[in-house]
């Protein structure tokens, strides 16, 4: 890892290629067939946009949400999350004096506990693609004294600016259904995990009983985006948030992608009647 | 899940607050930080781990007592019994007993479960005041009378603790250099339990005046 990508405990740094603020043109001098054309789309929400765009237009996103995102979150899941993000951290095995890289971490929950639980000889590395998130997370903890073992690194999950077998444990909690090319950032991060080492990706996935799904599309699709209207005064950034849950890969999927990254003894666990699942591999 | 992870944040809750309200519990905080403690209480269907920095977290175990076990650092110690057993460790007789017929289990640093129970059992938190200061009225009464039962609970169960570390640590692993450290610190639990029957006096003296 070269200097300029690590900071300690204050400075974030930044390795992202994504200008956070710039509109990404995709360059279309070559003619194109349908196919290819289908190829350089991904979706994002409900919409399919430009592969190359995506980046951007989740950081507009979560520009938009970062002051009011811990607040919401709290409302929305009606404090679940935490339970949710606890279970997450129970199943890590953290331990004094490990390495821990808190991927798409925001504003710093995981970050917050694993400071403490790996004490002053491990460090966490609090990652994000997106700068106002890292600032409001950073700020975080910094009012809550956790200073001495976090590193911020503003980075993008799909080019983690680590060196190989770095990490103990890697944590990405509500981040991946964000992610461009999913699979990219499943390789990444079995890059930079330490042999033995374990992943844990929190995400909203498919909930196991059609009457939950149903309840649960109706609070997502109406009640979501009229509370982020109501709180966050941006009804759009919430309805992409749902849209966003809806189009991750379900259980089954998302365990074949971490399988195709090299993970081994890959399992997880629904939460909540599946509306969210905690999917874990480990690197042998 | 979230019913443990439910019992891990208000149990996480309530440790931090009740701490909070003894400023010298900082002092005994700090001797422990760093370390952990697992607790594998049957028919708790999960081990219960306490681990120490500036506050107390809460984790749930999901692995074994021999898992655990396998993974304890050098400041961490790890116990297996039951709920039901917890009485008999009262007597120290009954230690050796207990642990040959596989009731309860003592693994890794044993000073640590003994610092954790004195950080419990040396809270010194002005209940009376507290009442004073927050309600002033007729709730007063009632919740005077719960304050006293969960005050007396807590506290005898955290000198039962400390006795049972204590006596663990002379028994079991006949650490000589420990005895005066035991001995000091069962009169420390027994000035701990005078000063309780004091409050628990002065509790009934306020209820009565209450009434
Ligand atoms: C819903 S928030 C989750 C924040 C935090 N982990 C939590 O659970 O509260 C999703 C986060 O993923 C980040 N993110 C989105 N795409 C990313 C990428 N490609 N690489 C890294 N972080 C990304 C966003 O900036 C945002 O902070």
């Amino acid at each position: 890892m070269s200097d300029n990508q690590t900071s300690s405990a204050g400075d974030v740094h930044s390795s992202s290629k994504h200008s956070l603020s710039e509109e990404h043109v995709l360059e279309n001098d070559v003619e194109q067939t349908a196919e290819q054309a289908t190829d350089q789309k991904t979706h994002f929400g409900f919409k399919q946009v430009e592969k190359e765009k995506k980046a951007s237009l989740v950081a507009n996103v979560f520009d938009s949400v970062a002051a009011k995102y811990d607040v919401m979150n709290d409302l929305m899941s009606m404090g679940v999350h935490r339970l949710w993000k606890r279970f997450t951290i129970d199943c890590s095995g953290v331990r004094a004096g490990n390495k821990v890289l808190d991927i798409a971490g925001g504003t710093g929950d995981l970050t917050a506990k694993f400071s403490r639980l790996v004490g002053p000889t491990g460090r966490v590395t609090l990652a994000d693609i997106n700068l106002s998130m890292l600032q409001v997370g950073r700020d975080k903890l910094r009012d809550r004294g956790l200073v001495s073992n976090i590193d911020y690194v503003q980075a993008d999950a799909e080019a983690l600016p680590f060196p190989d077998n770095h990490f103990d444990v890697v944590t990405m909690a509500f981040g991946l259904r964000n992610v461009t090319e999913k699979q990219n950032a499943l390789n990444s991060i079995y890059r930079v995990l330490k042999p033995g080492g374990r992943l844990l990706v929190l995400e909203f996935s498919k909930p196991t009983s059609e009457q939950l799904s149903k309840l649960y599309d109706m609070y997502s699709f109406h009640l979501l985006p009229k509370m982020g209207q109501l709180v966050a005064n941006d009804a759009e950034s919430y309805q992409y948030l749902a849209e966003s849950i809806r189009m991750h890969p379900d259980q089954d999927t998302l365990k074949g992608m971490f399988e195709e990254a090299g993970f081994e003894q890959c399992d997880y666990q629904n939460l909540t009647g599946g509306i969210v699942a905690l999917h874990r591999g480990y690197k042998f | 899940m979230p019913a443990s992870a439910l019992f891990a944040a208000t149990l996480e809750a309530s440790i931090n607050k009740l701490l909070a309200l003894d400023s010298d519990s900082k002092a005994r905080l700090n001797a422990l930080d760093g370390s952990r403690m697992t607790a594998f209480l049957s028919p708790i269907p999960f081990g219960i781990t306490l681990v120490f920095s500036d506050k107390v977290d809460v984790l749930i175990e999901h692995g074994d007592f021999e898992e655990v076990k396998a993974q304890l650092g050098a400041k961490d110690c790890c116990i297996k019994t039951s709920l039901d057993t917890l009485p008999a460790l009262k007597e120290t007789s009954q230690l050796t007993r207990l642990i040959q017929q596989k009731a309860l289990y003592l693994e890794g640093e044993l000073n640590v479960a003994q610092q954790a129970s004195s950080l419990f059992k040396d809270l010194d938190i002005d209940v009376e005041e507290l009442i004073a200061i927050r309600t002033n009225d007729v709730f007063a009464h009632q919740s005077m009378k719960t304050v006293k039962a969960i005050h007396e609970k807590s506290m005898s169960m955290f000198a039962n603790m400390g006795d049972v570390f204590g006596n663990a640590l002379v028994e079991e692993k006949k650490l000589a250099a420990h005895k005066l450290a035991v001995m000091h610190f069962s009169d420390e639990v027994s000035a701990l339990r005078d000063s309780t029957e004091r409050l628990d006096a002065r509790l009934r003296d306020l209820e009565e005046r209450l009434k």
